[in-house]
């Protein structure tokens, strides 16, 4: 009995110690978002807002450039997971679900593609860009984020694709079903989880993307959020209501979206590691 | 002469049927992997020859004409000092990293395989970190790290823990170990979550005859769970490493790669080289030589993780 109640009293203080660690962080930033200036840079910082003031939301959406750089993060992520979904899809069903020649070693390529470490692409990236005329636009970086996504999407959906019995499209063929036919209406229903978590992770991979938007991107007109935030921390004189109030707006859409297809999401997460 | 059978009947036609289902199947799947395919090879397989054609020239401004210089770039790297200051910060990052980020994943997901409620709510949201813009975890950090008016200073001074408030970003260790940290922080909820899964992949009854036996609990860690989570354990390491070599701007935004070259990992030296001090041929060398250090461990990677180890694919 003593035993059980020290057992349930650790339990319950290193699941409070784990969620301190990786949730206070976050209502840190969000409860500060909403005192009024004086309380935010005051010497004893106060764990529940004294003042309440929504002016740092005010500027951040009324006088900065805040709703461009949303504007043109959603265009991007937009872009990217649209892109993202058909070639992930298209390429995973060929992989899991076909028995062709050659499909090891296209496995083998899109993986190591995803190791590929980013950073190595930054030179020659910009030089191929320039030569295509696409700096500073927004194209450049979908095309970008399409290639940073893809290839985990198709491991993700590695996942989904092997829970569906094969026997299912055998019977749906026999039946004298085409192969599109079985396609659309056997294979996406059932895959359907993991279509829209590697959707939720292209755009989630889109909208924290930082590296290539800071290099491709020049003008103030087509910053997306990671970018635009920076350059607010990097100003002389930092303004932290307004960048606590920027970094809760950023975000918010990753919550809401995640919050949609979270459990699904960290199953292909897993799965493709685990198996 | 007897009647055939239904089961001949659909096993002949099943027969038929599947050597024409099984051609087309070569033709669909190549058109259907073919469009990523493409897209890769332009994405990717295109820039890095570009980027070796790159680095045999003394090109410095995007757009202007260089002419070739032969390996001269890849002598200049390797006697730079900065150059070789940058890999041994990316092995201590690595190294780091996979160390603090593995201890931690191992304390979280122990907790999160028992039984609460709300455990279904913690397993999916521990990963908040991971799926939050890192301009944003640099927000939270620099604003909770902060010299004057950052809570934690405020905490361990009031605490007495140090008499006056940490300058975590001021001197090169010390800035090191907070980024070490900070990148900790937002990546071990990702392992824990992989970690988690392997752990519930062991049989419970392993731990139960270990337990009728008499095992200490770290003896029942030692030769049970550590066993079974080799190959889980295994691939972490290695996209851990992959992935944790390629954080830059964690440090960028952070530090910057100071103070005076402290946190310069790779990464950061070459962007640093390229757009920063404007010499593309020279980045574009040190990119070569990173990636050919880099390859050893991908060839590694894809060799674990191919499907030709999957019986059921055989």
């Amino acid at each position: 009995m003593a035993s059980r109640f020290r057992h349930n009293l650790l339990l319950g203080l290193s699941i409070f110690v784990l969620m301190v660690l990786v949730l206070a962080p976050f209502y840190w930033i969000f409860s500060s978002s909403i005192k009024l200036p004086q309380e935010i840079i005051s010497a004893t910082p106060t764990f529940v807002p004294h003042s309440f003031t929504t002016e740092h939301y005010d500027k951040l959406l009324g006088e900065s450039s805040f709703p461009t750089y949303m504007r043109n993060s959603i265009v991007v992520a937009v872009g990217t997971m649209a892109i993202t979904v058909v070639l992930s899809t298209l390429a995973a069903y060929g992989l899991y679900r076909l028995r062709f020649p050659g499909r090891i070693t296209l496995f083998r390529v899109i993986l190591i593609t995803y190791a590929f470490p980013g950073v190595l692409l930054l030179v020659p990236m910009y030089q191929m860009m320039s030569k295509l005329k696409l700096v500073d636009s927004l194209t450049a970086l979908v095309i970008v984020n399409v290639t940073l996504s893809a290839p985990f999407a198709v491991w993700m959906l590695q996942a989904f694709f092997r829970t569906i019995p094969r026997e299912l499209e055998e019977a749906a063929a026999l039946d004298g079903a085409s192969r599109l036919g079985i396609i659309v209406r056997i294979m996406l229903p059932l895959a359907a989880p993991g279509v829209a978590s590697i959707a939720i992770f292209a755009f989630i991979t889109s909208w924290t993307e930082y590296i290539f938007s800071s290099i491709l991107i020049i003008s103030e007109a087509n910053r997306t959020l990671p970018v635009g935030l920076a350059g607010i921390i990097g100003q002389y004189q930092i303004d932290w209501g307004l960048l606590l109030a920027g970094a809760t707006a950023t975000t918010l859409p990753v919550l809401i979206l995640f919050s949609l297809v979270g459990r699904n999401f960290v199953e292909g997460l897993t799965a493709g590691a685990v198996k | 002469m007897r009647d055939i059978t239904h089961d001949e009947a659909v096993g002949g036609r099943r027969s038929s049927w599947r050597g024409e289902w099984l051609r087309m199947e070569t033709l669909i799947g190549y058109a259907f992997v073919l469009p990523l395919m493409l897209w890769l090879a332009g994405t990717i397989l295109y820039p890095l020859i570009v980027s070796v054609d790159l680095s045999l020239q003394n090109v410095k401004i995007i757009g202007s004409v260089g002419s070739y210089v032969g390996i001269e770039n890849y002598r200049r790297a390797f006697e730079s000092p900065d150059f070789r200051e940058a890999l041994k910060n990316s092995g201590i990052w690595v190294l780091a990293n996979a160390l603090v980020q593995t201890i931690l994943a191992f304390a979280a997901a122990t907790i999160l395989k028992q039984r609460f409620r709300g455990n279904r709510i913690a397993r999916v949201w521990i990963i908040l970190s991971w799926v939050v813009p890192t301009v944003v975890v640099v927000i939270i950090w620099r604003w909770l790290l902060s010299a004057s008016g950052g809570v934690v200073n405020y905490l361990l001074v009031n605490t007495g823990i140090v008499d006056k408030p940490v300058g975590f970003f001021s001197t090169g260790n010390m800035a090191f170990l907070s980024v070490i940290l900070i990148n900790s922080w937002r990546w071990f909820p990702f392992n824990a979550v992989i970690l988690l899964a392997g752990l519930q992949r062991i049989p419970e009854e392993l731990y139960e005859a270990a337990a009728v036996d008499g095992a200490t609990a770290f003896a029942k860690f030692r030769f049970i769970t550590l066993p079974s989570l080799q190959p889980v354990l295994f691939v972490m390491g290695l996209i851990g490493t992959l992935l944790s070599f390629n954080v830059f701007d964690v440090i960028w935004l952070l530090t910057g790669g100071g103070p005076s070259g402290a946190t310069t990992t790779l990464p950061v030296l070459i962007y640093e080289t390229a757009f920063k001090r404007y010499r593309l041929s020279q980045a574009a060398a040190m990119s070569v030589i990173t990636g050919v250090i880099l390859l050893l461990f991908a060839a590694a990677f894809i060799r674990f993780l191919s499907p030709e180890a999957d019986t059921e694919e055989a």
